[in-house]
């Protein structure tokens, strides 16, 4: 290990979020207010619970590129899979990065990825010709015999979690280390710690850290409507999603995909890159009571490791997943570190819970914050509730400041990563 | 040099060749097939009928209350299994000596099983008859009302590291990746930094995979990667011969805890081994194949080599990924000559995919495995079903017999799907 440790900044980002296509659009629509919550489009979806979420607006891969062959390979991936292909080369380009100009083995990718659901039409005829009568069951002796043929030969390359890195890293020529976190709405902060390790025990340089996630097609759609705690406010749908209110019901489903470039400092100097923010410390753990006491331990560790006190902390980057128990565990832990007034923020109001992709839109956010002096507000927080003892920063655009940023993420079973953002001062 | 050692105070294994680390690695020794029909369900129709699964396996005998766990997958419940094993080999169970907040997991694991009855049942009643077209309302009717929440919830991929540290209460750092074959592997590498860093003074690593469902063998059928040797599948894997034709899917859970080594030696834990050298690297390349000359394999071979700090001559053994596929065969063995120069005629290289088949998520921490059994014992396990040696494949795999061999550093590679490549390097601990 290096005598002294090396630092990580960041030096550019992409984002497609149902706000805008780009991160410009996304962050100067959060300051705007702006929701990208509707009733969804891509399906009817009226036998749902949950009828609204975040669809990205008029999505099409090849409007991001003109490459011949990257267009070709777009119909090998799931949408979860272009999405996260085009964020990379959003934030590698935004960061002036060029392929053949910087060291290929000193150059990766982590990216947080979830169950990739396959589309239901690849899977339609093999599933018809194999039912039996037209009620069913579906005959597995069939399907292993003639259903098998109807579906596409390179069907399960593409729904692999691995995929959005993999794709990464062969279209931006990244040979070091490659990596997929899979935790759920952790999956991305913890595809950001990974990186950041990787950078200081020297193996890389620069570093794609993503999240990708689209839960709009059926399959996706059918099983969280079963297992997650979802809004019912399908005729407010822009009011849906209320984190930390004493109205909230439930989270919303958004589709969204961010990349961020991870740069060890002294390599984003040499080659004159714009630098945005310094990724200034990691913590992670396993909260296991779920009681939002370690998740406070965790914070402080990250604090400490950041050298930073809690009152140079100038928002806290929330979960805010709105439903009633992660907002009461969050805000316990939140109220523990930082007391009643820090101002706390979450996004997910605009543009919904997005899975693995949450961390990486997320810490986007708040660098993007950090790097233009300003924080938008949260929506949807009317009334705070009683059981979220915190502030939270919903009156429009606020002027940051002072230097730090703690963002948090964490599943419902207990997995909890926390970064610590500082403002580049120079 | 880092001050930090890491080492490995605990094993356990959940396989096709056997429920514990030790028979994992004397059925190996003895040149067992796991592979046999295929019964975790009906394939009789399928292209390949075949895999290597885990028999008699029964979560009541490893965990207390294993209703907890119904309705979790098969990989949660192999790696709960194996994670106790391990736990228990290194003295970590119910130990409250130890502050469970530095004890973290990181896993390299897979998914659950789609409900494949009710999910092709609620496509095929909302498919057109004459087409492909699924109408996602009637999806919808038809599966909100057949699929289970729960099934569904426990297939997600963050429950299984979250099962194991709740039920064996590890509070320290918790991850799972998924880089396919690659994955434990990759799991065991970036444990080990939490330890070196001070993250952590102990981690539960490895992997836990079983695709032998209906799914998982029409996806591998459909990319022609499994061998269909369907007469005789304990002859299938028959990887760096001539004749291979594809690998044998398997299934099951491997586990290694790894720990501080003044952590450790503090409160006598025995010692099986140290992790030395850990590489990891993307082909970069395509998604389907590696890398005709084996550029990401060679690069992070000698990746765990520099961060080892060990020549090349230094390794008594390597633990291949030996699919048994045309290609990884040929190009792992490209890579070989390329790290090791002329002294790799001289090394022995076997696949352990050969007896166990291939277990996906869980191949690299199992074959990690065999590495510390191989530096205990001095006996490397052979690669089976070589009959027909292949020109381009001319190194010395330890055909068909486990041979005696001091082994005090061992090498093991996992590549996967997508050009991810992992090679991790294990000592002797000599103190």
């Amino acid at each position: 290990m290096a005598a002294v440790a090396r630092r990580a900044v960041f030096t550019g980002h992409g984002a497609l979020t149902p706000v805008g296509l780009d991160s410009n659009t996304f962050f100067t629509a959060l300051c705007e207010r702006k929701s990208g919550i509707r009733r969804l489009t891509y399906a009817d979806t009226s036998a749902l619970h949950c009828q609204v979420g975040g669809e990205l607006p008029e999505f099409k891969p090849n409007n991001f590129t003109t490459n011949k062959e990257h267009r070709k390979s777009f119909n090998k991936m799931a949408r979860t899979v272009q999405m996260g292909f085009v964020v990379s080369h959003l934030a590698f380009n935004d960061a002036g990065l060029v392929v053949g100009k910087i060291d290929p083995d000193r150059a990766g990718v982590v990216f947080g990825s979830g169950m990739v659901a396959s589309e239901l039409d690849d899977l339609g005829r093999a599933s018809r010709v194999s039912m039996i009568g037209e009620q069913g069951p579906v005959s597995q002796g069939i399907w292993g015999e003639t259903g098998l043929e109807e579906i596409p030969p390179l069907w399960m390359l593409k729904y692999l979690p691995n995929m959005p890195a993999c794709h990464a890293s062969i279209t931006l020529d990244l040979r070091g280390p490659s990596n997929t976190m899979t935790q759920s709405d952790a999956a991305s902060i913890m595809a950001l710690g990974e990186a950041y390790r990787i950078l200081q025990r020297d193996v890389a340089d620069v570093i794609v850290v993503g999240g990708t996630e689209s839960k709009m097609n059926p399959l996706s759609m059918t099983r969280h409507n079963l297992f997650q705690s979802l809004s019912g406010r399908n005729d407010e749908p822009e009011k849906a999603h209320r984190p930390f209110d004493r109205d909230r019901d439930g989270s919303v489903l958004g589709e969204v995909a961010a990349a961020i470039i991870l740069e060890d400092l002294e390599h984003a100097k040499r080659r004159g890159a714009k630098i945005l923010a310094e990724l200034a410390s990691f913590a992670c753990g396993f909260d296991r009571a779920r009681d939002g006491v370690l998740m406070a331990k965790l914070m402080r560790t990250a604090l400490q490791r950041a050298g930073a006190n809690a009152d140079e902390v100038d928002h806290v980057n929330a979960q805010g997943l709105a439903t009633e128990t992660a907002d009461r565990w969050e805000a316990k832990a939140i109220h523990d570190v930082f007391g009643p007034k820090v101002p706390v923020w979450s996004m997910k109001a605009n543009i919904g819970t997005s899975g693995a992709a949450a961390g990486a839109i997320e810490v986007l956010g708040s660098v993007m914050a950090l790097s233009r002096g300003e924080l938008p507000p949260t929506l949807n927080c009317d009334n705070i509730a009683n059981d979220c003892p915190i502030h939270v920063h919903t009156d429009g655009v606020r002027l940051v400041t002072k230097p730090y940023v703690v963002k948090l993420n964490f599943t419902d079973r207990g997995q909890v990563g926390v970064a610590v953002l500082k403002r580049w001062e120079g | 040099m880092h001050s930090r050692r890491v080492v490995i105070t605990g094993m356990g294994a959940i396989t096709p060749l056997g429920h514990t680390v030790h028979e994992l690695y004397h059925n190996q020794l003895e040149g067992k097939s796991g592979a046999g029909p295929i019964f975790r369900f009906d394939a009789r129709t399928f292209p390949t009928k075949f895999g290597s699964q885990v028999k008699d396996f029964d979560l009541a005998k490893h965990v207390r209350d294993p209703q907890r766990y119904k309705e979790a997958g098969l990989n949660t419940k192999f790696a709960l299994a194996a994670a106790k094993q391990a736990l228990g080999d290194a003295g970590l169970l119910d130990n409250n000596k130890v502050d469970r907040t530095t004890m973290g997991v990181y896993l390299g694991s897979g998914e659950g099983s789609h409900d494949f009855p009710n999910l092709t049942l609620s496509i095929a009643l909302a498919c057109q008859a004459d087409g492909y077209k699924v109408d996602p309302n009637g999806f919808f009717i038809h599966s909100q009302r057949t699929f289970g929440a729960t099934h569904e919830y426990e297939m997600e991929m963050h429950t299984t590291s979250a099962h194991v540290a709740n039920e064996y209460d590890m509070q320290g750092p918790n991850y799972t990746c998924q880089t396919a074959c690659a994955a434990s592997g990759q799991a065991l590498g970036e444990a080990r930094e939490f330890i070196r860093r001070g993250e952590a003074e102990i981690m539960l690593t490895g992997g836990s995979h079983s695709m032998l469902h209906p799914f998982g063998v029409s996806g591998f059928n459909l990319l022609t990667t499994l061998s269909t040797q369907n007469d005789a599948p304990e002859k299938a894997s028959k990887p760096f011969d001539l004749n291979r034709a594809g690998f044998v899917l398997g299934e099951g859970a491997g586990m290694v805890v790894l720990e501080e080594l003044e952590h450790a030696k503090r409160r006598g834990a025995h010692i099986h081994a140290e992790l030395v050298g850990y590489g990891t690297t993307a082909d970069a390349y395509r998604v389907t194949d590696s890398h005709p000359d084996g550029r990401g394999a060679i690069a992070c071979m000698k990746g765990a080599l520099n961060d080892a700090g060990l020549k090349p001559t230094d390794i008594d053994y390597v633990n291949a990924h030996g699919t048994s596929t045309q290609v990884n065969d040929r190009a792992e063995t490209v890579a070989c000559k390329n790290v090791f120069g002329e002294y790799a005629y001289k090394l022995p290289v076997s696949s352990s995919k050969s007896m166990l088949g291939h277990l996906i998520c869980a191949a690299g921490v199992v074959e990690m495995i065999t590495c510390v059994m191989t530096i205990h014992n001095g006996v490397m396990v052979p690669t089976i079903n070589y009959e027909t040696p292949d020109p381009d494949c001319d190194l010395d795999y330890v055909p068909n017999h486990a041979r005696e061999k001091k082994v005090n550093r061992a090498q093991s590679n996992s590549f996967g799907f997508g050009g991810q490549n992992v090679s991790l390097i294990v000592s002797r601990y000599t103190g």
